[in-house]
């Protein structure tokens, strides 16, 4: 293969594997940021780094995973550059706010505004179970937990929002 | 197994199978795994944000005396989430589409396979049926009609395919979820079958429309079919 047509491949390969999982690079970061715009950011970063490091995924069958991991550390990059102050679930920004975009369900939205409270310690595992479809190993090498600690984390998370949806219901 | 461990394991991972022992003879933590996986649904769908269209940033050029050959890559190790999202074969040949629109399949019946990958938490085992609030909010009575005779409903949602809202139905067989997406404006001339990974499946022709219906490769779909084609009725 000469070095034209490996380029070409190369750039084909790049985006074949985006145009499959941005919506999963995206709404990972969203729920890890919980800002949207926030999360564009990082998912651009993240595409940079991926366009870059691209050789050193060997086997496609792990690149939904290798994205995430690449979604993971931008994160923590964006937030080690800048100092953010807390969420305040009272006083968000308009870009935290548009997460919370409120559809036609409200027992939805109480929940999406639960999962939006949770620590990041619980609602990341949550995020990648229920969203990403990964088991509890997965997502203690994704994580760099043991699993025990993530079916802890799973459990409290869940348990969090069961009694929030309770509390709902009695209002 | 007692109940609180069954409790924390199920919470933790409501796709654990483990502990039927306990749990057949245990109604309160059936009702609790229950309310789990009917929760679980939900956080599934709150999650569920919308996603701006996507837009490539500037891509620097990489140093081709550097570029890996893809022929150095391990030629057969055939990607899992290429096989489920099928051939992206457009995208393949003249790149993907940015600014505006999303990847463009070959065929309906790759878009049909690649949809699945997209939806993980629609495949979870569940004996929980969907409210028939969200049954009816997916399945609009102007799309069509459909009797309760296709089976026990545990997903029920709205989906894309093809640049169109279709329901997208999920029904348990003996072999784990069935997936049964309703498609009343896409035509086609004959059954198409489906081959995914680890999954089968067939798009049938219904009047003007067609229904798509894929489960485990295991699950003998013929039973399906002819119960989901006797319970849906295009509304136009």
């Amino acid at each position: 293969m000469n070095k034209s047509s490996a380029e070409t491949a190369r750039r084909r390969r790049f985006d074949q594997v985006v145009a499959v999982f941005h919506a999963d690079m995206y709404r990972y970061a969203a729920w890890l940021c919980r800002d949207k715009a926030i999360a564009e950011d990082v998912v651009q970063e993240a595409m940079l780094r991926a366009w870059k490091s691209l050789d050193a995924l060997r086997d496609d069958a792990a690149a939904k995973q290798w994205l995430l991991t690449i979604v993971r550390r931008e994160n923590a990059r964006y937030f080690e550059r800048r100092r953010l102050e807390t969420v305040d679930i009272d006083n968000l920004t308009a870009s935290q706010a548009a997460l919370l975009a409120e559809g036609p369900d409200e027992e939805l939205n109480d929940l999406r505004e639960s999962i939006f409270e949770l620590d990041d310690d619980y609602r990341e595992p949550l995020v990648l179970q229920v969203l990403m479809g990964y088991s509890t190993t997965e997502i203690g090498e994704m994580m760099g937990l043991k699993q025990g600690a993530v079916l802890t984390r799973l459990h409290r998370a869940r348990l969090k929002l069961k009694e929030n949806v309770a509390q709902e219901d009695r209002l | 197994m007692n109940c609180e461990e069954y409790r924390h394991r199920i919470a933790a991972d409501p796709s654990f199978d483990g502990g039927a022992g306990h749990l057949s003879g245990c109604q309160a933590c059936q009702a609790f795994r229950n309310e789990v996986l009917l929760l679980d649904d939900k956080i599934a769908r709150a999650m569920q944000i919308d996603v701006p269209t996507l837009r490539l940033p500037e891509l620097p050029a990489i140093d081709a005396d550097n570029v890996v050959p893809l022929a150095a890559r391990r030629p057969r190790a055939r990607p899992a989430w290429f096989a489920l999202a099928a051939t992206v074969l457009l995208a393949a040949v003249v790149g993907v589409r940015m600014f505006g629109v999303g990847v463009t399949y070959e065929s309906l019946a790759d878009e049909v396979l690649a949809h699945l990958d997209h939806e993980p938490a629609s495949l979870r085992p569940s004996t929980i049926p969907v409210s028939d609030k969200q049954l009816a909010s997916a399945v609009p009575a102007n799309v069509a009609r459909l009797d309760h005779d296709a089976g026990l409903i545990t997903y029920a949602r709205s989906c894309e395919i093809n640049g169109r809202t279709v329901p997208h139905l999920v029904i348990q067989g003996e072999h784990g979820p069935i997936t049964i997406l309703l498609m009343p404006e896409e035509a086609i001339a004959e059954a198409v079958s489906l081959d995914g990974e680890n999954t089968h499946g067939v798009i049938l022709p219904v009047g003007d429309g067609s229904i798509a219906i894929i489960g485990a490769r295991e699950e003998k779909l013929e039973r399906v079919e002819k119960s989901v084609l006797n319970s849906v009725m295009w509304s136009t």
